[in-house]
């Protein structure tokens, strides 16, 4: 099982994060982006537990017996969670700054660059993004907080 | 010439903006307070002075889908109203300064009465129906702050509850009132409105309109049930009395000047729109009947605000009557009488607030000849009781003596029972003096049992009320002058047809002139047997439950408390599984019920071919048989196993379905839960535990009925495999790329188009997120709660007295 996560993980997230990007124009897009990752990090704590991406991955050392809440993977998932809620809310904003209705979305063509030729950047983009982070920071608080009790 | 919008909403959000500055306002001023609150209600009144003659209609647009403004229109009846509630505001300000001294939550108290000046001076002059209604229960609410001043005190809790449900339930009914009269004005002005003067304006359209829905009398008992609750009519005035556990200040100024006054203010504002038959019938019957009744329980009262606060009730059904009555001087009655009553009322209650305050004593059995101690206060009170009492010269005997004509007027044509009409007004007018002379009696006559050494009040006690007696004494005098200044605005505006109201003395005898004289004659040789007729209506009012409404008020809301106290425990019982259950059953028959009353407007469109593809068929066959399979499976894996084969297939009907995002979704969150079952089957029984065959049953009830509304639900939305792509399908699909710059119609719909509904979809996200952190981390915490619950349990949450 964890010789298959080993595998497994990193090429769901690489997955995960091409569906997020191709979004716009293919099949894809933040929310599927997120809950798959979120399915990877779901996949270590089975494989694993809690504290194994900090210090298998990370390499840190653990503070044993804090609890769950105060657990710094928890605490950076709810800060995922706020990060995504103030993306989606600032490329709003940025709308209304331009002089748009609140959360219009824009986009612009690159041309030119290499390797890809043609980029389209969208604001739509930032705002999937949000959707992203909000996703992942959710569904992975609710996970490691039920998974740790 | 019309309205300044600026001035007269200045003029109602100033108290307003100074109740949300009041708590600043008391730490700096302290006790002062009170002056600065009568500097801003003396400023609202100069403002709304300004405005006298100059009537109209202004309005500013607020919910326009609605056709919901913020419309205020000027008039005399408005203004007169306005202008007594600012005008006392400044007196009863000034007085709750000397008042309340030494009193704790004084900011709460001066934001709780100026927050309720602006929205009196808001009800009168609002005329766009849902700001009226918010008005009017912006009164109710300060009122409950105020009534419950002293929160230590259990009767003060029950008194503020007690008007909170009769007031705030009775503006309920005027919200559906207001709601009746907009679909009507559909119909008569063409398109909702909520604007009450154009209702007004074109009132026989309105009540043909009304008549043709058949919603005339419903409307019109709504919006009567909601001014009887506010101006305590029988049988809801019982709230009134018990509301005396206020402040006296509050007294003076809620309870008998302003706020149980909306009631008949707004009574009048409606009067043209709804006068009919019904209307005489329910609304002047009403009024006598509270005017009766209202005056025999102040005969029996023992203690000065009780008299009082029964006493108010009495007049206030005074101008119901008067507004009921189909004649001319039944408006006149009442608009008069609106002013007359605050003159005379409002100073007995500050009166019996420096009885209460110098003498310490609010019994009437105890109190007698204070006269020797208070003079300028006898003084104050002689006027304003002899008022009250309707003698004349004094000003509320004109009004009074309308009243009486119009009562007359009506009888005298319909003729049979409608004598019953100045009969009654008689019988309560005789009650009148009695009581009155009976409050007199407290600074008048021999000393009773010795009280306690006098003081002398100081003068921002005596001051205002002797204000208010002078004013009284003024309309006494000169009856004609307050007419033209504002009075006759007020009639006119609240007149059925034309009105040009003269008062003054009578020069020759008619019967009404006969009808008062019966009343002071009788009241003074009644006089003398007021004891027994104390006691008589004593043992009527103590029979058995029936005859009391507060009674009544009691039974209903401690029927209601134990109802929920039972009702709680057996939805509420502590197992999520239970309340999925609730919950799921109530959405489906809420759902199904929702279709049933919109049944014909929606067309079954999903029948249109069963000629189904093969593989679709293959797929959802699967399906069925793994959804058949989770249902019979023995064990939690085996369980699991069966339902993520359920999703998959339907993550492959997506695709055989050309719908890729979907079914991309659908594989990620399978897997997703897959692994969380992993995660914590570990922990689960590995065989489900026995289970009763009844809550199988149960289960299964309510498991085919959610499988029911989901199946009807889609049946009835769905268009036809053969119809085209809606409107709004198309516009999406053609404005993708060059609207969003995407080529994934999906996405550019969550993204782009409809970003406002995901960013509300990523909030509910992280409001399931917190809400279970907050689950977990109090899980334990609320064990330990209830377990204190246990050890010492609380008394049943103080609600019944």
């Amino acid at each position: 099982m964890q010789t298959t996560t080993r595998v497994t993980v990193p090429i769901v997230l690489v997955v995960a994060i091409s569906l997020f990007l191709q979004g716009h124009n293919l099949p894809g897009g933040g929310f599927i982006g997120g809950v798959l990752t979120a399915a990877a990090f779901v996949l270590i704590y089975v494989a694993y537990d809690l504290d194994y991406l900090e210090s298998g991955v990370l390499g840190r050392e653990i503070e044993p017996g804090t609890s769950v809440f105060e657990h710094r993977t928890v605490t950076a998932y709810r800060r995922t969670l706020l990060a995504g809620l103030v993306i989606v809310l600032g490329s709003g904003v940025a709308g209304i700054l331009v002089g748009d209705p609140f959360l219009t979305q824009g986009y612009v063509h690159l041309e030119g660059i290499p390797v890809y030729h043609e980029v389209e950047l969208a604001s739509a983009l930032l705002f999937d993004l949000g959707v992203y982070l909000v996703v992942v920071g959710s569904l992975l608080t609710i996970v490691s907080v039920v998974s740790g009790e | 010439m019309a309205p300044d919008l600026t001035i007269v909403t200045t003029a109602v959000a100033l108290p307003f903006v100074a109740a949300a500055l009041a708590p600043l306002l008391y730490r700096v001023l302290g006790e002062r307070t009170g002056y600065a609150g009568a500097v801003v209600a003396a400023a609202s009144f100069g403002l709304l002075a300004t405005s006298v003659g100059e009537y109209g209609t202004v309005r500013a647009s607020w919910i326009p889908a609605l056709d919901v403004g913020v419309q205020f229109t000027v008039d005399g009846w408005g203004l007169l109203f306005a202008l007594l509630a600012s005008g006392i505001g400044v007196l009863v300000f000034v007085y709750s300064a000397a008042y309340m001294h030494d009193e704790e939550g004084l900011a709460r108290y001066y934001a709780a009465l100026l927050a309720f000046m602006g929205s009196v001076l808001g009800v009168a002059l609002a005329s766009d129906l849902v700001l009226i209604f918010l008005f009017w229960e912006l009164t109710s609410l300060c009122s409950f702050v105020l009534i419950g001043h002293y929160t230590a005190d259990e009767e003060s809790r029950y008194s503020a509850r007690m008007a909170m449900v009769v007031t705030v339930g009775g503006g309920l009914c005027l919200l559906a009132g207001a709601l009746m009269l907009a679909a009507a004005a559909r119909g008569a002005l063409g398109g909702a409105t909520f604007d009450l003067t154009a209702m007004i304006a074109n009132d026989e359209a309105m009540r043909a309109s009304l008549r043709e829905s058949g919603l005339f009398v419903p409307a019109l008992g709504l919006i009567v049930v909601a001014a009887a609750a506010k101006s305590a009519q029988v049988p809801l005035h019982f709230w009134l009395p018990n509301a005396m556990v206020a402040p006296t200040p509050v007294s003076a100024f809620l309870h008998s000047a302003t706020m149980v006054k909306v009631g008949v203010y707004f009574l009048g504002r409606v009067r043209p729109l709804l006068m009919s038959p019904e209307w005489v019938a329910v609304v002047a019957t009403l009024g006598l009947l509270t005017m009766t009744v209202g005056a025999l329980l102040a005969v029996a009262a023992t203690d000065t605000k009780e008299l009082l606060a029964y006493s108010t009730a009495s007049h206030l059904g005074l101008m119901v009557a008067g507004f009921g009555f189909d004649v001319v001087y039944g408006g006149e009655a009442g608009a008069f009488h609106l002013l007359n009553h605050a003159l005379f009322k409002a100073p007995l209650f500050l009166v019996a607030g420096i009885v209460a305050h110098e003498a310490g004593s609010r019994s009437l059995d105890e109190l007698g000849g204070l006269w020797r101690e208070l003079p300028v206060t006898a003084a104050i009170t002689a006027v304003a009781a002899l008022s009250m009492a309707g003698i004349p010269p004094f000003n509320g005997f004109y009004s009074k003596e309308l009243l009486f004509e119009a009562a007359y007027e009506v009888a005298h044509e319909a003729g049979g029972l409608a004598w019953l009409y100045p009969a009654a007004a008689t019988f309560a007018s005789v009650l009148t003096v009695v009581y009155s002379l009976k409050f007199l009696a407290v600074f008048f006559g021999e000393r009773r049992t010795p009280v306690a050494e006098v003081h002398r009040p100081p003068i921002a006690l005596v001051g205002p009320p002797a204000v208010l007696a002078i004013a009284a004494a003024v309309v006494s005098a000169a009856p004609q002058v307050a007419v033209d200044a504002v009075v006759q605005g007020a009639v006119e505006a609240t007149a059925t047809g034309e009105a040009e109201l003269s008062v003054g003395l009578p020069t020759h005898f008619t019967p009404p002139v006969a009808m008062s004289a019966v009343a002071v004659l009788g009241g003074i040789a009644a006089y003398p047997l007021r004891g027994r007729l104390a006691a008589g209506i004593r043992r009527g009012v103590e029979a058995p439950v029936p005859v009391r409404p507060s009674g009544w008020y009691d039974w209903v809301v401690s029927t209601a408390a134990a109802t929920s106290a039972r009702f709680g425990p057996a939805v509420h019982d502590g197992l999520l599984r239970r309340y999925v259950g609730w919950v799921a059953a109530a959405g489906s028959l809420f759902a199904l019920a929702g279709f049933a009353a919109a049944e014909g407007s929606l067309g079954i469109g999903g029948l249109g071919g069963l000629g189904v593809p093969l593989p679709v068929a293959v797929v959802l066959g699967v399906a069925t048989l793994a959804g058949v399979a989770v249902a019979i499976a023995t064990s939690h894996v085996s369980g699991v196993l069966t339902l993520s084969i359920l999703g998959f297939m339907l993550a492959i009907f997506f695709i055989l379905a050309s719908a890729p995002d979907l079914a991309l979704t659908q594989l990620v969150v399978e897997t997703l839960l897959l692994l969380m079952f992993l995660l914590v089957l570990q922990r689960l029984p590995s065989y489900y535990s026995e289970v009763r065959p009844l809550a199988i049953a149960r289960d299964a009830g309510v498991s085919l009925l959610v499988g029911a509304t989901a199946f009807v639900a889609v049946l009835l939305t769905i268009p036809g495999p053969d119809a085209d792509p809606t409107g709004v399908a198309t516009y999406y699909t053609e404005q993708a790329v060059p609207g969003g710059g995407g080529t994934n119609v999906v996405n550019v719909i969550l993204v782009d188009f409809r970003a406002f509904d995901t960013f509300g979809e990523l909030l509910v996200v992280t409001i399931a997120a917190i809400a279970i952190l907050v689950l977990v981390t109090m899980r334990t915490r609320g064990e330990a709660s209830e377990a204190e619950v246990e050890e010492n349990p609380l008394p049943d949450g103080g609600d019944s007295p």
